[in-house]
């Protein structure tokens, strides 16, 4: 809902302002409003933001300054009224009442020019800003290595590059044009009314510091109380989802009557929340309004008393009588001002510590050479970030080249972690990984995941054609070469049916399911003719006998690659070179599926939980 | 019109409310309106007060009680204002809370077909975004409509009343500012759709390249995607600067409409003061009416977007809430009903089904199979060949189009829909686990059964040492995603709801396939023990699973290809042998 404060700030600047983007972040709100906090904030914006605005220094001082001189025409429009009244119609002088309604509407027009050249350099600042930022901020994102990513998590990411930067687009704009005329009007006035009478500006300060403690303890009460409505409105969503997803489990358990009863309660906080929060919030009009006519009542009383003195006319009354009407939009307004500015700072504050990341990883010189030793784990240990206990402890692993091997393990047994070391999505924290021969951390990223290519167990295409998606990994290959690698990654029915490689692929791939999604990136890394090919999982979605196919096929690739197949599956690795059995982050066995089978307790536990005694 | 009627049924209920309201804003209204007059009245005398500095004088009375009446005036309007927000508030809120709530139960009654056919977000968004922007435009729009036109009508009959050619200047100009913002407006839609339209397009590329980021450093695609990013963005710093600046001068261009305004009134009232036929403070009263004449104009603009847009969420609303929902059949075959526990034995029959999501692709045909009390059926084939289908079918997600579905000697399409889905518990692939504890959660599977009857069943299937561990134990909260357990703990608890509940027949589709297979082995000694005379239907494509089974389906292409025991089938040498030999074949 929107409360009506806020439409001053809309109705008079611009339909970009909406409650909605206020309401939804809660570290825009007032209850955390300490000096200390925005302090940091602002820094924040100076340090790593304010750089985005240096293409445009002219506009950002323009565009307040236009913006101040329309409101410092605005201020004169009581005055030119007094002296109609005074000089022009008390006077009986009708040239002075054509020559004010003259310079009323040239004010008007100045103000207009004014006005429009102010929102073109805010406009044109603000939208700079953001489309640079937007550039960094992606390039910079684009730049964190896995350890930062898994750090600040895909949906925050988004986030930032996003709704972040449009509402920082959107609070730069506000601020060029709005921080000085708010001010400028309101204490304007106040000066206006001081030159034209001392005692009546007592009465508009007075009344400026009231409304000012008025507005801002409604507002920060209110924005307190719009966060309640949030977390309300948030319980109502997750039930909602919540039950749209497990639609199925709770027709199952016969629960749709206990649902919507749960969800009656949910749903009666949430309109209760928010009857108060209205009420609260539709308070603010009111009670300024009685506010301000309070002051117009004695300050037109008080300046009677004056008039009668003759210190004071008739038209001066009428010009104070003016500027006190205006006083109340501008408050409002600036207000509404500082919630916007808390609230973009605090984006600010977010999209800042993006750019403070530093990438954990440095990336090495050297390029490689194929070795008689694909790849190496050199009593290796994994300990994630922020984890007390070690993924994987001393691996010691060696891979020859043309080697075809099989990790295998229960789920968290560090499979994953184990493979991801390979083209150096993590680095040891112990030991060393080796890639022909050399240490990964000495490689060039680009040559060394060249040369591993690894079909992740999430399966993800790109927007554009079969195509576009399977030349990643080598950019000159040939339709020929494309159509091999689908034929073996035994996705050619899936390549056929969508219209060949200039298939369509809608983004993420969404129009194809998930196995066709996992074919199909298997074949954009065999495209790529890796000398290390990793398979993480990557046939689950597959029957065995695509998956028993797809195996037939790697096996005959020309350029005879290293596999390494990762699988909780038996019947996908069993027939490997070389075993590699994987329990709680350490190896528990290495051999040939025989020699497992003897020697490996768990291997063989795996084994028969998929296959019983009399298999065959 | 129809849209309309409806929703009259929902504000009917609140008619009293709202005629109330309404007379509010009536009060609020026309006591602010001649706020004005009474302060002219007062600045009129203050011409008269030179040199009457006594306060007794009868000038200052007049003062006074201009004043006062002003006083009495902005309290009653501030009065009535308030009340009449609370009032609104209270409607509106009301039948957005009611609304919504009817929305939340007809989720519960929808068929699946619907839901497997509407994407979640966008029934969320229904039932939350459109919910409100219809309640808001569309009460709070009608008041402020209605303030608005009483308003306008009420400071052109008092400027009427003041000074008739003024007024009718007023009259005449005002509209220029209405037409200016419409002009504006017109002109920077399209602009505005440009840039949401670049917009989303960033954003699907934002989504797609940092959502999998993982797989574009994988490839070392980062500079391609930057290209990319920037071909657009700057495209968007075009129409984006086009469309903020465009729209930004709606304002100066109304304003400056408005000063124009102010200054005719100041001349046309100048000049009618100095011949007599208007007083200062009524010249006064006059440029604050002008000032204030125009704002109602640009709301009741404001408004009538609003309510357009208000008006077409309606219409999304009441279409979701006018879908067909899931009946019961009329004629309901209540025999042996609860009285007869013993009666529930699992004896299914399927006879001549037929069925298909979509009437042109014909999917399961001429359907048959009889499954005996306890016996396990075991469905196998080839990823989307329609296994889960059959569960569709058996639990009626979806009716059969034709022949019938007999349990225990019912018809499930004559038996309430309640009562055929208790006798089976269900395990799917997609693990639920609902917001709450831990123990809630497994409650689910049985209303009122006690805590120590839900950790025996945890116990049962070896999910009580997880859960053990977990912070607080069974008490332990869980939130919607299931956040800090691992698939497999979620899994267990799934299946501890159906351990819980005890059915007569059981359905497990796939419900092992996230579950390392040495959980696995515990897992399936327990459910081998809940699958003991118990008619169960199992999906899984770990042979060793479907092995022991006592019928096993292969389905291809929607179709049962082979029916039989696992002997039977591999002695055949048919489709089930072939992907039964894959998994060891030699490779």
């Amino acid at each position: 809902m929107k409360p009506i404060l806020l439409r001053a700030l809309e109705d008079d600047e611009n339909i970009f302002v909406c409650w909605s983007n206020i309401e939804k972040t809660p570290d825009g709100c007032f209850s955390c409003y300490n000096t200390l906090i925005l302090l940091d904030r602002v820094k924040a914006f100076m340090k790593r933001l304010l750089e985005y605005l240096k293409d445009y220094k002219k506009e950002c001082v323009l565009a307040p300054l236009f913006k101040m001189l329309e409101a410092s025409f605005e201020l004169f429009v009581p005055l030119v009224i007094a002296s109609l009244i005074d000089k022009g119609i008390l006077a009986g002088d009708k040239s002075v009442i054509i020559r004010s309604f003259l310079l009323l509407v040239l004010l008007g027009f100045i103000g207009l020019t004014a006005s429009v050249t102010a929102q073109f350099f805010s406009a044109k600042a603000a939208v700079g800003f953001a489309t640079e930022l937007r550039h960094s901020l992606f390039e910079r994102l684009l730049k964190l290595g896995f350890p930062e990513i898994d750090n600040l998590g895909t949906s925050a990411m988004i986030t930032r590059m996003t709704s972040d930067v449009n509402q920082l687009q959107n609070g730069v704009n506000m601020f060029l044009r709005l921080f000085l005329r708010s001010p400028f009007v309101v204490f304007g006035a106040l000066i206006m009314a001081f030159t034209i009478d001392v005692k009546s500006s007592l009465i508009f300060l007075v009344v400026i510091i009231a409304l000012a403690i008025v507005i801002f303890s409604l507002m920060s009460i209110n924005v307190r109380q719009v966060k309640n409505v949030q977390e309300k409105l948030e319980n109502v969503l997750t039930a909602t989802r919540e039950n749209l997803k497990g639609v199925r489990v709770i027709r199952a358990f016969c629960k749709e009557r206990e649902e919507s009863k749960a969800f009656k309660e949910d749903n009666g906080l949430l309109v209760s929340a928010l009857n108060k929060a209205g009420n609260i919030s539709a308070l603010m009009n009111p009670l300024t309004y009685v506010m301000i006519n309070a002051a117009i009542i004695i300050l037109i009383y008080v300046d009677a008393i004056s008039v009668s003195k003759g210190n004071m006319t008739q038209g001066t009354v009428v010009a104070l009588y003016n500027y006190m009407s205006q006083i109340l939009v501008e408050l409002i307004k600036l207000a509404n001002l500082i919630v916007l500015i808390n609230k973009t700072l605090a984006c600010s504050k977010r999209v800042s510590a993006v750019f403070e990341i530093t990438p954990s990883q440095t990336e090495g010189t050297k390029e490689t050479l194929s070795n008689e030793e694909a790849v190496r784990f050199d009593h290796v240990s994994l300990t994630y970030e922020g984890s007390t206990e070690e993924t994987l402890t001393d691996i010691d692993l060696s891979i020859k080249k043309g080697e075809t091997v099989g990790i295998i393990g229960g789920t968290g047994s560090g499979k994953t972690s184990l493979i991801h070391l390979i083209p150096r999505f993590y680095d040891a924290t112990k030991g060393h990984v080796l890639v022909n021969g050399v240490d990964v951390k000495e490689q060039t990223y680009e040559s060394l995941r060249k040369k591993v290519g690894i079909v992740m167990q999430k399966a993800v295409l790109f927007e554009g054609s079969i195509r576009s998606n399977l030349i990643w990994a080598d950019e000159n290959a040939t339709d020929e070469e494309l159509n091999k690698a689908i034929t073996d990654a035994q996705a050619k029915e899936v390549a056929d049916q969508k219209g060949g490689l200039d298939g369509k692929v809608e983004p993420s791939g969404r129009n194809y399911s998930g196995g066709q999604r996992q074919r199909l990136s298997i074949a954009r890394t065999l495209a790529g003719k890796p000398e290390i090919l990793i398979l993480d999982d990557s046939s689950s979605a597959l029957d065995y006998l695509t998956d028993l196919n797809l195996r037939k096929a790697i096996n005959a690739l020309p350029y005879k690659p290293t596999v390494i197949i990762v699988s909780q599956r038996s019947a996908s690795i069993m027939h490997a070179d070389k075993i590699v059995v994987l329990d709680d982050g350490r190896i528990a066995g290495i051999g040939t599926h025989e020699e497992l089978l003897k020697g490996c307790e768990v291997y063989k536990e795996i084994y028969e939980s998929q296959y019983s005694e009399d298999a065959g | 019109m129809k849209t309309l009627r409806r929703i009259l049924r929902y504000v009917k209920k609140n008619i009293w409310l709202m005629a109330l309201s309404m007379i509010l804003a009536i009060g609020a209204s026309v006591s602010a309106l001649f706020i004005p007059i009474f302060i002219g009245n007062a600045i009129d005398s203050i011409a008269d007060v030179v040199g009457k500095t006594a306060g007794n004088e009868p000038v200052w009375s007049i003062i006074r009680e201009a004043l006062l009446k002003t006083g009495i005036l902005v309290v009653i309007s501030a009065l009535c204002q308030q009340l009449m927000s609370m009032l609104n508030n209270k409607v509106t809120y009301r039948v957005v809370g009611d609304i919504r709530k009817e929305a939340f139960d007809k989720i519960q009654k929808l068929p699946l077909k619907y839901l497997d056919a509407h994407p979640a977000g966008g029934i969320v968004s229904n039932m939350i975004s459109d919910v409100e922007q219809f309640a808001d435009g569309l009460l709070l729009g009608f008041s402020q409509f209605f303030t608005g036109v009483i308003t306008i009508v009420g400071t052109l009959i008092l400027m009427l009343s003041i000074n008739v050619r003024v007024a009718l200047l007023v009259l005449v100009l005002t509209p220029l500012s209405f037409f200016v913002a419409r002009f504006i407006s017109k002109h920077t839609y399209d602009m505005f759709k440009l840039q949401s339209e670049t917009r989303g397009e960033q954003t699907t590329l934002i989504d797609e390249v940092i959502g999998n980021e993982k797989v574009v450093k994988s490839f070392c695609h980062e500079d391609e995607s930057i290209e990319k990013f920037d071909e657009i963005n700057a495209r968007l710093k075009d129409c984006s600067l086009k469309a903020v600046f465009y729209s930004s001068l709606t304002n100066p261009c109304t304003r400056f409409v408005n000063a124009v305004v102010y200054a005719v009134v100041a001349l046309a009232g100048g000049f009618s003061v100095i011949n007599g036929a208007l007083s200062v403070g009524m010249l006064s009263t006059l440029l604050c009416y002008a000032n204030q004449y125009t704002k109602p104009f640009n709301e009741i603009t404001g408004v009538i977007t609003e309510l357009q847009n208000a008006l077409a969420c309606a219409d999304r609303i009441f279409a979701f809430l006018d879908e067909d929902i899931e009946k019961d059949s009329k004629v309901l075959d209540d025999t042996n009903n609860r009285e007869d526990e013993k009666n529930i034995q699992g004896h299914v029959i399927i006879k001549d089904v037929d069925f298909s999501y979509d009437p042109d692709k014909p999917l399961i045909e001429d359907l048959n199979l009889e499954v005996m009390p306890g016996q396990n059926v075991a469905i196998v084939g080839p990823t989307g060949c329609g296994k889960t289908t059959l569960i569709n079918l058996l639990m009626r997600f979806y009716d059969i189009n034709d022949g019938s579905i007999v349990i225990d000697g019912k018809e499930i399409r004559s038996m309430r829909r309640h009562e055929l889905r208790s006798r089976f518990g269900m395990v799917l692939q997609d693990t639920w686990i609902k917001e709450g504890t831990v123990l809630e959660n497994i409650m689910i599977g049985k209303e009122g059964a006690s805590r120590e009857e839900a950790i025996e069943a945890a116990k049962k299937v070896h999910a009580h040492s997880f859960i053990k561990r977990l912070p607080k134990g069974y008490d332990t909260v869980l939130d919607e995603e299931g956040s800090g357990l691992s698939t497999g703990q979620k899994q267990l608890l799934c299946i501890a709801r159906v351990m819980l509940m005890q059915p007569p027949m059981l359905i497990l589709d796939e419900a092992t396939s996230n579950i390392d297979t040495r959980t696995e082995l515990m897992i399936s000694r327990a459910f081998n023990k809940l699958m003991e005379n118990r008619t169960s239907f199992v999906v899984a494509h770990r042979l060793s699973t479907i092995k022991n089974a006592d019928i096993i389906l292969v389905m291809k292409d929607g179709h049962i290809i082979e029916q039989g025991d696992h002997v039977s089938l591999i002695a055949k040498g048919g489709f089930y042998k072939q992907l039964y030999m894959s998994q060891y074949a030699n490779i």
